[in-house]
């Protein structure tokens, strides 16, 4: 089997790794780099438990991407999202509302609320719903995550105008 | 056979598509071209086995969808289903595709899988495919030796069989330009949204005031490969579409597919909701959505 030398950027910091041809994003992530906050679950791109984003707000499945193909991208994990020890709005949202029950679905329902979020400031319950419908939480506690993305949104909607007035990046 | 860990492969990454083609050149039938990797991964962590994968995600420049009044629309081969969704002109005109894509597995796979890759996975039950099979369309297959193009209604030989050769890379797929009398529309069973189709359907009015001057009708899940109705376009052509149309057709379209039971269906379903969603999705598109 070919081996590949591929560099990712993840939460900021540059990993050199050589990797077999089918080595997945999801194991590369996890066996390479350390970083086990994206979950296996299904392995088949069904139930969003290895979500990731890809160079900034792009969610995709990682137990369905080949390393190689993401050779010199920004890759960001939920472990990347809490800054100086503050937690992410939506983290923060996520534990406000205690949206978390068994955690497994968590670090992927959190990115991609993000992405979401990203492409729509103020979803409505239904576009909510839909945005997450490739996140499975076994648990079933969807009310519950729902309010999180609510909550989530008005923090970062209330925060954007005080951000850029700082100078800083929304 | 594992969900988590994929068999052993060689891979070849190509940078451009000149080196790809001297790689299907070489390798032909021996390398599995892979553009998102959502339905070969998926194979492979089941039963399916190949010696040699070639990615395309190093190539740079295959991932544009390009409106043109006279042209039409271009779909680079690595564009993805997502993108469909954020293009006015493809939301505006070619509004099948649209609610294909709209509907189309999960957001995360929308941003991996290609639409030109659900057309050359040759399924059944391909959303994309079946909408693009009503809106009409080529494909363009380049190899070392020259390019040729495709007509969508010559693409699928048989289950996963395509008119692909072994040495050809397709690079883009044509939707003809559309006017303001095209009308499409897009329906779809499932029993949650993630599922594959039980049955999935498209059309394409071509009207005149209130007659229907050419229809295009593609349905999906109820033969080895997306089929179209060319019964049922007949009784739509030269005709007002009126209740009593609306009514034969839904009577009719048993007598055109061929289903199957399988894991999602059965073939006594697809045959009883056939004619129900052939109504809905001609009054849909009737109703002025494009």
């Amino acid at each position: 089997m070919s081996k590949h030398a591929i560099t990712l950027i993840v939460n900021g910091d540059e990993y050199t790794l050589n990797v077999p041809a089918n080595r997945t994003l999801l194991e590369a992530l996890r066996e390479d780099v350390g970083l086990t906050d994206a979950k296996y679950g299904c392995g088949t791109g069904e139930c969003g438990a290895c979500t990731v984003l890809v160079d900034g707000t792009r969610a995709i499945n990682a137990c369905l991407t080949l390393a190689v193909a993401m050779d010199g991208k920004e890759i960001t994990t939920a472990a990347g999202l809490a800054m100086d020890g503050v937690l992410h709005p939506v983290q923060q949202a996520f534990a406000d509302k205690a949206a978390v029950q068994c955690g497994y679905c968590t670090p992927g329902m959190v990115l991609k609320t993000i992405s979401l979020l990203a492409q729509n400031a103020n979803p409505t319950e239904q576009e909510i719903r839909k945005g997450l419908e490739g996140n499975i939480c076994r648990c079933t506690g969807y009310a519950k995550i729902v309010d999180a993305v609510q909550q989530a949104a008005r923090t970062m909607n209330a925060e954007t105008p005080a951000r850029r007035a700082a100078g800083g990046n929304a | 056979m594992s969900t988590r860990i994929l068999p052993e492969f060689d891979l070849l990454a190509p940078q451009s598509v000149t080196e790809a083609l001297d790689l299907l050149a070489t390798y032909k039938d021996r390398v599995t071209v892979m553009a998102g990797g959502t339905d070969v991964l998926v194979a492979m962590k089941s039963r399916f086995r190949t010696e040699t994968v070639m990615i395309l995600s190093g190539i740079s420049g295959m991932d544009y969808i390009e409106y043109d009044a006279t042209a039409g629309l271009r779909i680079g081969a690595l564009a993805t289903v997502g993108q469909l969704l954020d293009h006015a002109d493809v939301k505006k005109k070619y509004r099948a595709l649209w609610e294909a894509a709209d509907i189309f597995a999960t957001p995360q796979l929308r941003n991996t899988a290609t639409v030109v890759g659900n057309l050359l996975r040759a399924s059944p039950a391909g959303d994309c495919s079946c909408a693009i099979y009503a809106i009409g369309g080529k494909l363009l297959l380049q190899s070392k030796t020259g390019r040729r193009e495709v007509d969508v209604d010559d693409l699928w030989l048989s289950y996963g069989v395509t008119a692909r050769m072994a040495n050809e890379l397709a690079v883009e797929l044509l939707l003809p330009a559309v006017g303001k009398d095209t009308r499409t529309a897009f329906q779809r069973v499932t029993r949650v949204n993630e599922d594959l189709a039980k049955l999935n359907m498209a059309v394409r009015l071509d009207m005149s005031g209130k007659i229907c001057k050419t229809a295009r009708v593609a349905m999906g899940c109820v033969g080895p490969t997306p089929r179209r109705l060319t019964g049922i376009e007949g009784q739509l052509e030269g005709r007002e579409i009126t209740e009593a149309v609306l009514q034969k057709a839904a009577d009719t379209v048993a007598s055109e597919i061929s289903p199957i039971d399988d894991i999602r269906s059965t073939a006594e379903y697809r045959r009883d909701v056939a004619g129900v969603f052939l109504r809905r999705t001609i009054q849909q598109a009737c109703a002025g959505a494009r």
